[in-house]
């Protein structure tokens, strides 16, 4: 296991591509890992103290993580456990493995995401399980659990996967949604614009858009995309 | 000053194929070897091929449509080409920042390009645009057909207020010649219609796209512009299209030119269907060819797809909504003024697909079929693809193995629907460089370009090919290696890239043509008044661009 | 005799380009209040200053250079009130000092952008809107206060080819409260607060033909009174909706706008329709063409690794500002002290400041180093694009010792090339 802690509060915010296979790293690759601070590029030894125990694939990120950007990006297997608050795109284009974040996650959270599971035990942010700007399909596969609340855009273009938010979330819900299941145990906002297909389960309040036919188990739409959606009472 | 020594030098204009010879280049023209003393520069060019820099004539590169492609798809920015520093970023996929095309022109050898549609009242924008590509000469073609002055003209059969109309208005757009869009169908889009048919009626003006085409044809003729009009048909993208493609082609007959063509139809692939359904769609590339061969006042460039992504984008604003609603793929479009439209939509083209193969299959049967005096590659960028793909091209048009093996990963669609397959006729490397260079520049009326006589600009690509040695038909893969990426490429006499790379950034001009000293524009003053106060949203004394506000203008004074 | 020349206005996105001006009274004919106000002579900044002392344009602009250069992460923002001239020299500026480039639209009408991405735009000129429009419906926008000669010169009482009379057009405006606007429309519907997305949703099943699936009230609007519009707008010949802020900046931003865009590829199946946004600033529309051919984004631009990448959440001036991720910022033309919320405002003061604008305002007081500008359209010429993008060479008509935007980053540009050698 490779535990990462912040050498000193980042300034700005600092781009690094890391993912459990870097613990399988030599000690000087490791150190020498590239990352970006601002315009500058840097080492990873430069912005973080750097110590191993055990030699498996794991990642523990010790401290204030929420500057820091792209952790566990493309990941395929492993583990990364954050024991604080983590910034953006954490966990996007993943394809295996699993991250526990124990504090709070800022956006695009598991984007276009194709395997795997992300576990967060505070709040997220927007854009979770998102497709990035122009692309048509956002997360295919895997799991994201977050146990608090979220913001807006949740699964939206999801083609697949699951995700779980315990608590209240904002608007746009499953927006053109195709395939995969997004549960909400708490209220959201406006679910399943243009839905084309998969599941919504919401336990709370939620406000369904115009597009939706009552049928026997809840809703089905959006009839503006010719979908067969449907939105479910959990 | 520059000595090019040795190399193997094809120049069809001036009827060398592959001679050895010396090549002297003086203040950015060829040269007399006399003429050439002191500091000068020797190129070693033992062994390679020696050729006049590509020219690209029919490529939408600047102005509205790409840049609102480039907003519309960012997905297609995300390919980074180089990262800044001697030079700028350089980014796109297919899409490219205006850097980044001038770059990858200049990396293939290639030194000039124009952009095929300018909206009029949108010149400012596309020259701003223009200057900002770097490395190449360019230039931009206003778009004639639907505008309301036109329509006016030719339902008044006004010749002398139309040909003053045409010196007016490339004046004012700072363009280069006449590109008529899908002549009238833009204007019977604004109530939601199209002009199929060239005696279809243009609504509230009583014309039809045949007397608009042949109007522009014998105005530009009269004017005896640089370029002939440049025809984007009727009924684009349609199955069975390709007759209305030969009827416009007929309403050049009876004129000529003996400098040039009197119509260039551009990229014909798009309007080269046959059948009557998208079921039963086939090729009419044969018959265009016949009809194109037999003639010897009218040329066509190719409009190929190359398998991958592209985008749409033309001034053909109802054809454009139309494969909007064909792939329900996201959809720009742009009503504008009194002057046509434009519309933008993201393709791709599939090898398995069936219609995707087919469109590739027949541009390259134009591509064979068509004399090479009269067609110019083009993929009609990003119509059909990126331009970077032009070794592509060349490679398959000179090789039948090639397109032999490319067949065997197409949709078996195009063995029955096309005759490509059969096509034994591979071009030569003469021809293919005639195709991208001699033929362009004769095309858009450019004695400068195309070529590497005396007094030629010296526009030069240098490529580690020896066309006395290499087999263009057996080693395809090298001639597409080979032209992707040139060994030097010359602008003006000075070496802006080599083997890949850049070397120095430098700035192309900007043709335009003035024939205003053709025309008495008082015959029209009333009328753009009246115009202008009624149906424009800005003031003519606010219209159209000025030489000083572009980087380096260069005037074509038409005689 | 009193010279008049013609002036085109560089207030709003509403360009007008007939304003005669009077170069001794210095007052124009035709503008607006607005207009009127810009062109009209006001406070300056008196001279360039670091840390409020008065210095020369080199050193100021040597200061400047100094500091950008030196951070890390410097966010350059705001161009939507300069010319494209000076826009492409910030492009590249940032690019230079790997920064982030950001302007104006990220607060405003970048949602129009986004949803451009989703869908694209089916738009037209505004000429067009004032030739063959026979429907206009305002959606979220005022253009009463915020654009006050767009509806008389384009949208509203505009003629042109097929319209030749106020009677020939409808007028609608749907908004959350009454505005100046809608006492001139035929129509006003009023929605709730934050409920865009689903009226529009609502509009599009109605006119598709599946009403079943929309319920008895949507947004505080009755499903007759939808179906009345949805008619309305299925029976024009050439319809234009015009959006504003009220969209872009309420619940719902970007989807409210795609959704509208929807509602508008839907229409076209039937008859003409166009959309489009009422873009603020009389060049906001430049500030986003400009990087997009430059670095092939618009707006939200991060330099740091020596390309382009395009994050609206990530890179946007306020996003960045808020989550103190810049360590540096030059503010151009604009004036975020004002307009961004406290926490932005916050980092702002903790960091070094350029201003260059020609008016000061609540973002001269925390910068270290100010510029002052000459006013484009009438100390400066360069071009700017309309609200509908079409192009314009605004005009200088006055001298001025005051540099323009353009010289202050060329001369920017050349610094900041000297201290990186
Ligand atoms: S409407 Fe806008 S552009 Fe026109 S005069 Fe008023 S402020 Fe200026
Ligand atoms: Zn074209």
């Amino acid at each position: 296991m490779l535990i990462l802690k912040p050498k000193f509060d980042f300034e700005i915010s600092v781009e690094a591509e890391i993912t459990p296979a870097l613990a399988l790293a030599t000690d000087e690759e490791i150190s020498n890992y590239q990352v970006y601070y601002g315009k500058d590029k840097a080492k990873l030894s430069d912005l973080f103290e750097i110590s191993r125990e055990g030699d498996d694939a794991k990642l523990l990120l010790d401290g204030d993580f929420s500057k820091v950007k792209w952790i566990g990006a493309r990941m395929d297997e492993g583990e990364i456990v954050v024991k604080g608050d983590i910034g953006d795109h954490c966990g996007a284009y993943m394809t295996g493995g699993k991250i526990v974040v124990e504090g709070n996650a800022l956006d695009w959270i598991g984007a276009e995401m194709k395997g795997g599971e992300i576990e967060v035990n505070g709040n997220v942010r927007n854009y979770v399980g998102c497709a990035y700007w122009g692309n048509m399909t956002g997360m295919t596969g895997g799991k994201i659990t977050v146990k608090g609340n979220a913001g807006n855009y949740i699964g939206e273009k999801m083609g697949g996967g699951e995700i779980e938010i315990m608590g209240d979330t904002g608007d746009f819900v499953g927006t053109e949604m195709k395939d995969g299941t997004i549960v909400i145990h708490g209220n959201c906002g406006f679910v399943g614009g243009d839905m084309k297909g998969g599941t919504i389960k919401i336990k709370g309040n939620f406000e369904l858009v115009p597009g939706f036919r009552k049928v026997e188990d809840g809703f089905e739409g959006d009839v503006n995309a010719g979908g067969k959606g449907k939105v479910l009472q959990l | 000053m520059l000595h090019i020594k040795n190399g193997i030098v094809i120049d069809p204009k001036n009827g060398i194929d592959a001679e050895k010879m010396d090549i002297f280049v003086k203040n950015g023209k060829i040269v007399e070897e006399s003429e050439v003393k002191g500091d000068v520069k020797v190129i070693d060019a033992s062994n390679k091929l020696v050729v006049a820099g590509g020219f690209d004539m029919h490529a939408h590169i600047a102005g509205s449509k790409i840049n609102v492609g480039r907003e519309m798809r960012p997905e297609e920015m995300r390919t980074v080409r180089l990262v800044a520093g001697k030079f700028r970023a350089s980014i796109g996929r297919v899409l490219l920042t205006s850097p980044a095309i001038g770059y990858e022109y200049a990396k293939m050898g290639y030194t000039s390009a124009f952009e095929a549609a300018q909206p009029p009242v949108g010149a400012l924008h596309t020259h701003e645009e223009l200057d900002a590509i770097p490395m190449i000469d360019k230039a931009a073609l206003p778009v004639f057909g639907n505008w309301h002055f036109v329509l006016k003209y030719v339902a008044e059969k006004n010749w002398e207020k139309l040909r003053t109309f045409i010196a007016w208005a490339i004046e004012r757009t700072k363009g280069f010649g006449v590109k008529v869009v899908n002549p009238g169908g833009v204007e019977a889009w604004m109530y939601g219609g199209n002009c199929k048919s060239l005696d279809d009626e243009v609504p509230g003006f009583g014309v039809t796209p045949r007397e608009i085409i042949t109007a522009l044809i014998q105005e530009t003729e009269n004017l005896n512009l640089s370029h002939s009009v440049h025809l984007h048909c009727n009924n684009l993208g349609t199955p069975g299209n390709y007759e209305t493609t030969i009827e416009s082609m007929k309403l050049a007959s009876k004129f000529s030119n003996d400098r040039r063509q009197v119509l260039h139809v551009t990229h014909v692939q798009f309007n080269a269907y046959s059948g009557s359904s998208w079921r039963d769609v086939g090729s009419g590339a044969a018959e265009i060819a016949k009809y194109v061969n037999s003639v010897d006042n009218i040329t066509i460039d190719m409009g190929q797809p190359i398998f991958g992504h592209a985008t749409a984008m033309t001034g053909d604003a109802p054809f454009q909504f139309t494969l909007h609603k064909l792939t329900g793929a996201r959809w720009s479009n742009k009503d504008s003024e009194i002057e046509g439209g434009a519309g933008i939509v993201p393709i791709g083209y599939l090898p398995k697909n069936p219609i995707h193969a087919l469109q590739w299959a027949i541009g390259l049967e134009l591509g064979l079929l068509v004399d090479s005096d009269k067609v110019v590659l083009s993929t009609d960028y990003p119509n059909g693809g990126p331009f970077t793909e032009y070794p592509y091209i060349m490679a398959m048009l000179m090789s039948r193995k090639m397109r032999e093996k490319e067949l065997e990963r197409v949709s078996p669609y195009v063995q029955k629907a096309t005759g490509l397959a059969a096509i034994d006729r591979e071009k030569t490397l003469f021809e293919v460089i005639q195709m991208t260079r001699s033929l362009p520049a004769r095309v858009m009326g450019l004695d400068s370009k195309g070529h590497l006589g005396f007094g030629a600009d010296a526009d030069i690509a240098i490529y580690n090919f020896d066309p006395l040695t290499v087999d263009v038909t057996n080693d395809f893969e090298t001639v597409y290696k080979v032209f992707k990426t040139s060994a030097y490429t010359i602008k003006g006499g000075e070496i802006i890239a080599m083997n890949g790379e850049l070397v120095k950034e430098v700035w192309g001009r900007t043709f335009w043509v003035d024939a205003t000293s053709k025309v008495e524009m008082e015959a029209i003053e009333s009328d753009l008044d009246e115009m202008f106060s009624k149906y424009y949203s800005l003031e003519r004394q606010n219209y159209g661009v000025e030489e000083s506000w572009i980087k380096k203008p260069e005037r074509l004074v038409m005689g | 005799m009193a010279e008049e020349v013609n002036i085109i206005c560089t207030f709003c996105g509403s360009v007008c380009d007939d304003v005669q001006f009077d170069l001794e009274k210095f007052k124009g004919k035709k503008f607006c209040k607005l207009g009127s106000s810009k062109f009209s002579k006001k406070e300056r900044i008196k001279a360039p200053m670091i840390d409020g002392k008065e210095v020369s344009y080199e050193e100021a602009i040597e200061k400047a250079a100094e500091i950008l250069v030196n951070a890390k992460r410097p966010l350059l923002y705001g161009w939507a009130s300069t010319v494209n001239e000076a826009i492409r020299l910030g492009v590249l500026l940032t690019e230079k000092v790997r920064g982030v480039y950001d302007q104006c639209a990220s607060v405003c009408h970048a949602p129009g952008t986004l949803a451009l991405i989703e869908e694209g735009v089916p738009g037209g000129s505004l000429g067009e809107i004032k030739n063959r429009a026979d429907m206009v419906v305002f959606w979220g926008s005022n253009p009463m206060e915020a654009h006050p000669r767009h509806p008389v010169r384009y949208s509203v009482r505009a003629k042109g080819l097929l319209i030749k009379d106020r009677k020939d057009r409808k007028v609608v405006v749907v908004d959350v409260r009454k505005t100046k606007s809608a006492n001139m429309a035929d129509l006003f519907i009023q929605i709730k607060p934050g409920y865009d997305y689903p009226v529009l949703s609502a509009l599009r099943a109605i006119i598709k033909g599946e009403e079943d699936a929309v319920p008895e009230e949507v947004g505080g609007v009755k499903k007759e009174q939808l179906k009345e519009l949805a008619e309305m707008m299925k029976s024009a010949k050439y319809g234009a909706v015009l959006y504003g802020l009220g969209v872009t900046q309420s619940r719902g931003r970007d989807r409210n706008v795609e959704n509208a865009i929807k509602l508008i590829q839907l229409l076209n199946r039937y008859t003409r329709w166009i959309i489009w946004p009422m873009r603020g600033h009389y060049n906001v529309v430049g500030a986003g063409e400009v990087p997009a051919w430059e670095a092939g984004y618009t707006y939200a631009i991060d330099f740091s690794r020596g390309y382009p990448r395009f994050s609206p959440g990530e890179f946007s001036a306020n996003e960045i500002l808020q989550r103190g991720d810049c360590d540096a910022a030059l503010i151009i033309a604009s004036d975020p002290a004002a307009h961004f919320p406290k926490v932005s405002v916050k980092h702002l003061k903790k960091i070094p400041v350029i201003q260059i604008d020609p008016f000061p305002n609540m973002t001269t007081l925390l910068s270290d180093v100010v510029i002052p500008s000459a006013v484009a359209g009438l100390e400066a010429e360069g071009t700017a694009y309309r609200m509908d993008g079409i192009p314009f060479r605004v005009k200088k008509i006055v001298d001025t010792e005051y540099w323009s935007d353009e010289k202050i980053l060329e001369l920017m540009l050349e610094k900041v090339n000297e201290l990186q050698r």
